[in-house]
């Protein structure tokens, strides 16, 4: 699904981070983002995702407009960044049952996905006492689940060791034949050339 | 559900709500005719002070974790989210008030002679009233640094209408008077209720966006 931003404006207190940003990602593309801390690749990730209010512009994935009233567009995309967390009183299997949920997903496959990312032994154990790979790899194996039209990684392989990075590589390559549209935010500059079609150079205001 | 798992909100609410009885008790010794009197305003304001309590820990749990933003990402219609965020509010605050109900007419020495029912409707109004307008509160405050001192300063005046009308119509109620003079109180309950869960459900999409 092709996503279109269009002149997109965010100020955090008077001071912008980026002004009248314009990108455009074809629908199976992958998009790399490269960028020093504050440059406003995370914000630009939640500005896509729903998460964060637009000040001017907009953000158009499909026919949707981005805006909090449309839950459509929200469909279409997932975001995968650190700052999604899950709730630390529930299970990794209770966290993701309840994620699918809120994205119309079946639960069927979640058990034996716990098992192919490695974390079989882990789904019943309260997500407070996973490390931050392990939060990691939860969220991978939900992004693999939902499937969205559109996914937003941002610094995807932070937490994970050899295996997991395995995996996500793993995944990446699933992605791409399924012909999902992503946008991956990193600041491993080799890593995201060799994963991504095309890159782009946010610069800190 | 985690809630329910670790009691966490409701033992705080149930222990501030049967100390704070405690204290009246201890603190007004009167006649049961006097204190019948007071009963109401008592009523109210240990229900008022412990549903902040509640609503301080509302979205606390999402927000620490950073669990709110996974659902507010999702597709669903967070109005939704409000509704069930004011259901989750009115079960907390009716359990916990359910708790210390019997130690409160106990320790202050209330006649029950008065009708059942019409005292649960109004309790269950004021405590919807309070949560539409609470949760409303909670939100918009979920981001802010001193969000554990803005919910009361937020919260103690706009819930005013809510405290004035259930206290008069509780004190109708244990004076045993008929319906009609104090159902003027459960209308303005009702417009509250009305007013502030609509409002909520609506604004509710903007109020949690970062």
């Amino acid at each position: 699904m092709d996503l279109v931003v269009s002149n997109l404006t965010k100020t955090f207190y008077k001071k912008p981070v980026f002004s009248n940003l314009n990108v455009s990602v074809s629908s199976g593309e992958c998009l790399g983002i490269l960028g020093p801390n504050g440059s406003g690749k995370t914000t630009l990730l939640k500005m896509i995702s729903g998460l964060m209010a637009i000040d001017t512009g907009y953000v158009q994935i499909g026919n949707e407009n981005v805006i909090p009233e449309n839950i459509q567009s929200r469909n279409q995309v997932y975001y995968l960044g650190h700052e999604m967390g899950f709730y630390p009183g529930l299970t990794g299997l209770e966290n993701g049952s309840f994620i699918l949920k809120l994205y119309g997903q079946t639960i069927d496959h979640l058990s034996e996905s716990f098992k192919k990312i490695g974390l079989e032994s882990a789904k019943h154990q309260r997500v407070q006492f996973y490390s931050q790979g392990m939060k990691q790899r939860l969220k991978l194996i939900l992004a693999s689940l939902i499937s969205p039209s559109v996914l937003l990684l941002d610094e995807p392989h932070s937490g994970l060791d050899k295996e997991g990075r395995d995996q996500l590589q793993s995944l990446l390559s699933r992605w791409k034949e399924d012909g999902i549209t992503r946008i991956i935010v990193s600041h491993d500059e080799s890593w995201l050339k060799s994963n991504s079609d095309r890159q782009m150079h946010m610069e800190a205001n | 559900m985690i809630e329910f798992r670790s009691k966490e909100i409701l033992s705080s609410m149930f222990i501030f709500g049967t100390s704070v009885t405690l204290i009246f008790a201890l603190a007004f010794q009167v006649n049961q005719s006097i204190m019948q009197q007071f009963a109401p305003g008592l009523f109210w304001v240990v229900i008022f002070f412990t549903s902040v309590l509640g609503l301080n820990r509302l979205f606390i749990r999402e927000r620490d974790a950073n669990a709110l933003w996974t659902w507010v990402g999702g597709p669903v219609d967070r109005g939704d989210a409000y509704v069930a965020k004011v259901i989750v509010s009115i079960l907390l605050i009716l359990i916990s008030v359910l708790l210390f109900l019997i130690p409160f007419f106990i320790f202050l020495n209330l006649s029950t002679n008065f009708s059942w029912v019409h005292f649960s409707s109004i309790l269950i109004l004021g405590i919807g009233g309070l949560s539409t307008i609470g949760c409303v509160i909670s939100g918009l405050t979920l981001q802010a640094g001193l969000r554990d001192v803005l919910i009361p300063i937020l919260f103690f005046p706009s819930a005013s209408p809510v405290i004035i009308a259930t206290t008069k119509s509780t004190e109708l109620i244990f004076r045993q008077k008929p319906v009609s003079e104090w159902q003027f109180w459960v209308l303005i309950l009702l417009t509250f209720f009305v007013i502030f869960g609509l409002f909520g459900y609506l604004i509710f999409n903007r109020v949690v966006e970062e």
